[in-house]
């Protein structure tokens, strides 16, 4: 589905991410898992061809992303807010991406009444544009923005972050069944070790830009990854 | 504890006023300000000669005392509309061990930090010191300029603690703008009485006796307080905010776009991120504002047909300049959003067409009724419709794909410099400048006639080819997206 070659990105002389080699196969569930700084959402706007690499390529399907826009028909993403339009309503902004696919009103609100649970009433028929939804909801928009465009591709960066305890499950839920059972290919990054061990059969753990550890989710792969990111706590001074 | 606020105020007012702009914006910038600054300067220096001229019968000083009031009422009425309040820069603090009053007092406080409160200084001091100084001596001059400066303090806490109340109650904006108006209204239309009159009982008897200049101070100082204790009662975020309290926003649609298809949606959206924030509104509103402007020109027969192209290309087309400079930065905020959706640039492209088209056919529907200065006039308008339509939306999208700055939508539109560079500077020229290049050579050798036609014809060849220039404008988009994109993300 994603294969990574040679891919390289610089910003004011420091490294942000140096993949030299990737390959993301159909239907596989990605996780993707860093500190701050780590290149987890350059990788990702980088996948979208939303930055330019310094050098590299990253093929979809077997076509360069770079300057194409057939990948645009099978992949969905949703990365900040910034991928909202904040001033329409969610209504308004559903149907517009639904439109963008061709699909007509009807069969919108029927992807929507399929999301009700996730939607757990905060969304639909609030009366309120996209820009006074707080984060959490905003987050919810754009999941289900997602789903609406029936993507064989779906790029999450950190959805786990601001949504509340009830939605995370919902989506955990949500991320599994499109894996598993419509075998579409997820590529998600987030902070939340449980969830993202949880969610995703492989795990990719990036630093400073590069990828150092590429390892296939088992029992041990919490532990294994705790063991990285626990910072020895240090002796209290005397 | 007031002086590191105050710190912290200068450092935001630098940081906000500087970065990101590059040297020649700042100079063009200090020299508008400055430009404006020696106006009201000069007019200030020159207030007694202006004086004599426009009331040559009054004695200066009564048409002085005169004008404060007046002067004073429409500063109001600025207020209202322009002056912005101070509110949440005192966010961060509220959390902090800082006692209310020390943030109320700072919030007061900044509020006099403004552009207003400096225009009565300088347009009425200087009349002050020359003519009433001289004439009166040490003593009135001193209450006057009091005085004065009780009243501006009195309009810069009213207008703040008006607009604080609107933002919870719209309908107190409106009432106390009607009341404005039915103010102004009762003095110049209906004669009622004379604001001038009340100005100069007040002013005239403050040269005689110097104790009245307590009624202003009292007034402003009420007025402080007044201001003091409503936000020490209310400093919760949402009460101080300047975001109004939201009504329910339903889902609006243009059932005529959606003729038009995926280019119908785009425009559509495109309509609604105009009325539904503050600044492009304000983008079209000074359009419509825009459409009296024939009336300067037409009036008057010392303006030939040289000048009608300028104004019918201004009035067809003023939206097109006003909201066109400032393109794709509007939707800057949720550009990687429509890079990554399933959307074709032509489209996109095609959307802007669209939208340019419609809202200049309704502005040259609207100037139809210049044809009472003659039909010709209505002429000119049409030949510099399809000028717009034609020339100047593909000029605007040529220069829109060399535009990477960002513009917060929500903030209103005066004195806001954001999103301002070099693009904004350039693309005055070839809009003003390349009708003048076709019509000129025409009319200088008296064929002026043979002019219009070739503006007209220029402007449909360039509808004609339109996608041929949409095919240009996207293969020059697809090598600048990249840059263009990144600028939006810059905040």
């Amino acid at each position: 589905m994603i294969e990574v070659r040679n891919l390289k990105k610089v910003y004011n002389g420091i490294t942000v991410v140096d993949v030299p080699a990737l390959q993301i196969n159909k239907g596989e569930s990605v996780g993707l898992v860093g500190n701050n700084g780590a290149g987890k959402t350059t990788l990702f706007r980088m996948v979208l061809d939303l930055i330019r690499a310094e050098s590299g390529e990253i093929l979809s399907n077997d076509e360069t992303v770079a300057g194409h826009e057939k990948w645009k028909d099978y992949t969905a993403a949703y990365l900040d807010e910034g991928f909202l339009i904040d001033y329409l309503t969610p209504e308004e902004y559903f149907y517009f991406i639904g439109g963008l696919h061709s699909h007509n009103r009807t069969y919108v609100d029927e992807v929507l009444v399929g999301l009700t649970d996730f939607f757990n009433g905060e969304i639909l028929k609030k009366g309120k544009y996209i820009r006074d939804l707080s984060k959490g909801n905003q987050c919810k928009v754009g999941v289900a923005a997602c789903l609406l465009q029936e993507p064989q591709l779906l790029m999450l960066d950190e959805p786990f972050a601001n949504i509340d305890p009830s939605t995370q499950f919902r989506l955990k839920n949500l991320l599994k069944d499109l894996n598993r059972n419509k075998g579409v290919t997820t590529i998600v990054s987030s902070h939340d070790l449980n969830h993202i061990t949880d969610v995703c059969d492989r795990i990719l753990l990036m630093e400073k830009g590069v990828i150092i550890k590429d390892i296939a989710t088992s029992s041990s792969t919490l532990n294994e990854l705790e063991a990285y990111f626990g910072v020895e706590v240090a002796p209290p001074a005397h | 504890m007031i002086t590191t606020f105050l710190g912290h105020e200068l450092k935001a007012f630098w940081r906000s006023k500087n970065t990101g702009k590059s040297i020649a914006i700042r100079v063009v910038m200090a020299l508008l300000i400055l430009y404006l600054f020696g106006c009201i300067l000069l007019a200030g220096l020159f207030l007694n000669e202006i004086l004599g001229q426009v009331f040559p019968h009054d004695d200066i000083v009564v048409s002085f005392c005169g004008i404060i009031l007046l002067y004073f009422l429409f500063d109001l009425m600025m207020r209202m509309q322009l002056q912005e309040l101070p509110t949440l820069r005192v966010q961060p603090y509220l959390h902090l061990p800082i006692k209310r009053n020390t943030v109320v007092g700072y919030l007061a406080f900044t509020a006099m930090l403004s552009v207003f409160n400096l225009w009565p200084i300088i347009l009425f001091v200087p009349f002050i010191l020359k003519v009433i100084l001289t004439d009166s001596g040490a003593l009135p001059a001193l209450v006057f300029i009091l005085a004065i400066i009780g009243f501006m303090l009195f309009n810069n806490y009213m207008a703040l603690f008006i607009k604080r109340k609107a933002n919870l109650n719209g309908w107190v904006f409106l009432v106390f703008a009607a009341a404005l108006i039915l103010i102004i209204t009762g003095d110049f239309r209906f004669h009622l009485y004379s604001v001038r009159n009340i100005s100069y009982l007040y002013f005239g008897h403050l040269l005689t006796k110097p104790v009245l200049v307590l009624l202003p101070v009292v007034l402003a100082a009420t007025m402080y307080y007044i201001n003091f204790a409503y936000l020490k009662q209310n400093l919760y975020l949402e009460e101080l905010s300047s975001r109004k309290a939201s009504a329910y926003k339903s889902s609006t649609e243009f059932p005529l776009l959606n003729r038009f298809g995926k280019v119908g949606d785009l425009a559509a959206n495109e309509l609604k991120l105009i009325f539904r924030n503050k600044r492009p509104r304000s983008a079209l509103v000074m359009g419509l504002f825009f459409m009296f402007y024939g009336l300067i020109f037409y009036t008057n027969s010392h303006y030939g047909q040289t000048w009608y192209i300028f104004v019918g290309m201004f009035m067809t087309g003023i939206f097109i300049i006003s909201y066109g400079q400032f393109m794709y930065s509007w939707q800057g905020a949720h550009f990687d959003g429509l890079l990554v959706s399933k959307i074709n640039f032509r489209d996109f492209l095609k959307a802007k067409y669209l939208l340019f088209t419609m809202v200049s056919t309704v502005a040259f529907i609207l100037t139809t009724p210049y044809a009472y200065f003659g039909w010709r006039i209505v002429l000119v308008h049409f030949v510099m419709y399809l000028w717009n339509i034609g020339v100047n939306t593909t000029i605007v999208l040529f220069f829109a794909n060399r535009n990477a700055k960002r513009i917060d939508l929500s903030k209103g539109a005066s004195f806001n410099w954001e999103g301002v560079g070099a693009t904004q500077m350039l693309i005055s020229f070839p809009l003003m400048i390349t009708p003048y290049i076709i019509y000129l050579p025409f009319s200088l050798f008296k064929h002026a006639d043979v002019g219009l036609a070739m503006l007209a014809g220029t402007g449909i060849i360039f509808i004609l080819t339109r996608d041929f220039w949409v095919k240009k404008l996207e293969e020059d988009f697809i090598q600048k997206r990249y840059t263009v994109a990144e600028g939006f993300r810059n905040k």
